[in-house]
């Protein structure tokens, strides 16, 4: 073992993963070599001084820096609930709308073909549907109140089974 | 870690996936300086640091209710960190750090030290010298190129594992190792040249 090879694997000397007969070879060349004896030192003393010294060497925040920070992301935070909510709202909205159009194309007579399908097959599995769908024939009133509630979701589940791009009305 | 942080960190986690009142003062009561200091050593810039701890923040406010908890939440939280800085260094000019080849230890033909080696281990002891100390630990950090600096910061002033910032940087065990010797080895030959040389220049 040379100076330069014992520089080199000093790493593993040091936290203690060594293998142990390496690490005795190590020993016996620091043992009687100066230079490396004093590299070993200061490597020990490096590391030691640099946790201790750890609040020297770190940066502190300043404290305009921190009221800017504090400051940016209290307000920004606050916002993205509002942005969710918006969002959601938004997506719920759209979904409303939808169940609607379908049911005035269901009175109109007016659901494509594929969506005529499966409402057709919901309905005979489904008695609400199935109550609900002939009223609505029935009444052919345009759907002034929002349907009940299995209703609307047992649509919206059938909304999204559509093939995707698929216009649930004849145009 | 300490049990103790593990505990302040899950508690922390929840309430910021609830959205729970007074859950982002305390993720900033926490991390904001820690964040603000691995973001500057990492771009040595006061502002790019402070739109880094910016954006970090969002991110992590953002992404809590996605993390999946199978690394510890500061570390995610120093990765997001890690890789916002990085992001923000592409493209910069990088012609202010050193070569650390320069700065390496020299050795003879034959594998024996070439340049001198003296024994500081003693010097530094007094802590009279504190001060300056820090101040040249964090000047000579400085000159590192990121790719050493970041693993020193973690490992050796951060306190890290290994094993932790290996997860933080996406690095193997022994890649941080051999970069965290080779800082190591340009540190200590800086500082001892700088205490060779008196500490006037």
């Amino acid at each position: 073992m040379n100076c330069k090879e014992l520089a080199y694997m000093f790493a593993d000397y040091f936290d203690g993963t060594m293998d142990p007969e390496l690490r005795e070879e190590l020993d016996a060349h620091i043992a009687m070599c100066e230079p490396c004896m004093n590299f070993a030192k200061t490597y020990h003393a490096l590391s030691d001084k640099t946790r201790r010294l750890r609040q020297d060497i770190q940066y502190e925040i300043p404290p305009e820096v921190r009221n800017r920070l504090e400051t940016f992301v209290r307000a920004a935070a606050l916002k993205y609930p509002e942005k969710v909510k918006e969002y959601r709202d938004q997506v719920e909205r759209e979904r409303r709308g939808k169940v609607a159009d379908l049911l005035k194309a269901a009175i109109a007579g007016r659901l494509s073909s594929v969506t005529a399908l499966l409402v057709e097959t919901h309905c005979v599995a489904c008695p609400e549907c199935r109550e609900y769908f002939s009223g609505l024939l029935k009444a052919s009133n345009p759907v002034s109140v929002a349907p009940p509630k299995v209703i609307d979701s047992h649509v919206t589940l059938l909304l999204e089974s559509l093939p995707p791009d698929e216009e649930f009305f004849l145009a | 870690m300490s049990a103790e942080r593990w505990k302040e960190d899950e508690a922390l986690l929840e309430s910021l996936r609830k959205g729970a009142p007074g859950a982002v003062d305390e993720l900033l009561r926490l991390y904001q300086g820690k964040i603000f200091n691995l973001a500057m050593s990492i771009l040595k810039n006061e502002s790019d640091a402070e739109e880094a701890a910016q954006d970090v923040f969002m991110t992590v406010i953002r992404k809590a209710d996605t993390f999946q908890g199978n690394s510890a939440f500061y570390s995610w939280m120093y990765r997001i960190c890690v890789n916002t800085c990085l992001m923000r260094l592409r493209g910069k000019r990088r012609n202010d750090t050193v070569s650390i080849e320069e700065f390496m230890p020299v050795f003879t033909d034959e594998g024996m030290h070439a340049s001198p080696m003296d024994d500081w281990s003693k010097e530094v002891e007094r802590d009279a010298l504190n001060e300056e100390l820090g101040r040249m630990i964090r000047k000579y950090t400085e000159e590192l190129s990121e790719k050493y600096r970041v693993v020193f910061v973690l490992s050796d002033v951060e306190g890290l594992s290994n094993e932790e910032t290996a997860k933080i940087l996406g690095l193997t065990v022994p890649a941080v190792k051999s970069r965290l010797h080779r800082a190591r080895l340009y540190l200590r030959e800086q500082l001892s040249r700088y205490l060779r040389e008196g500490k006037a220049g």
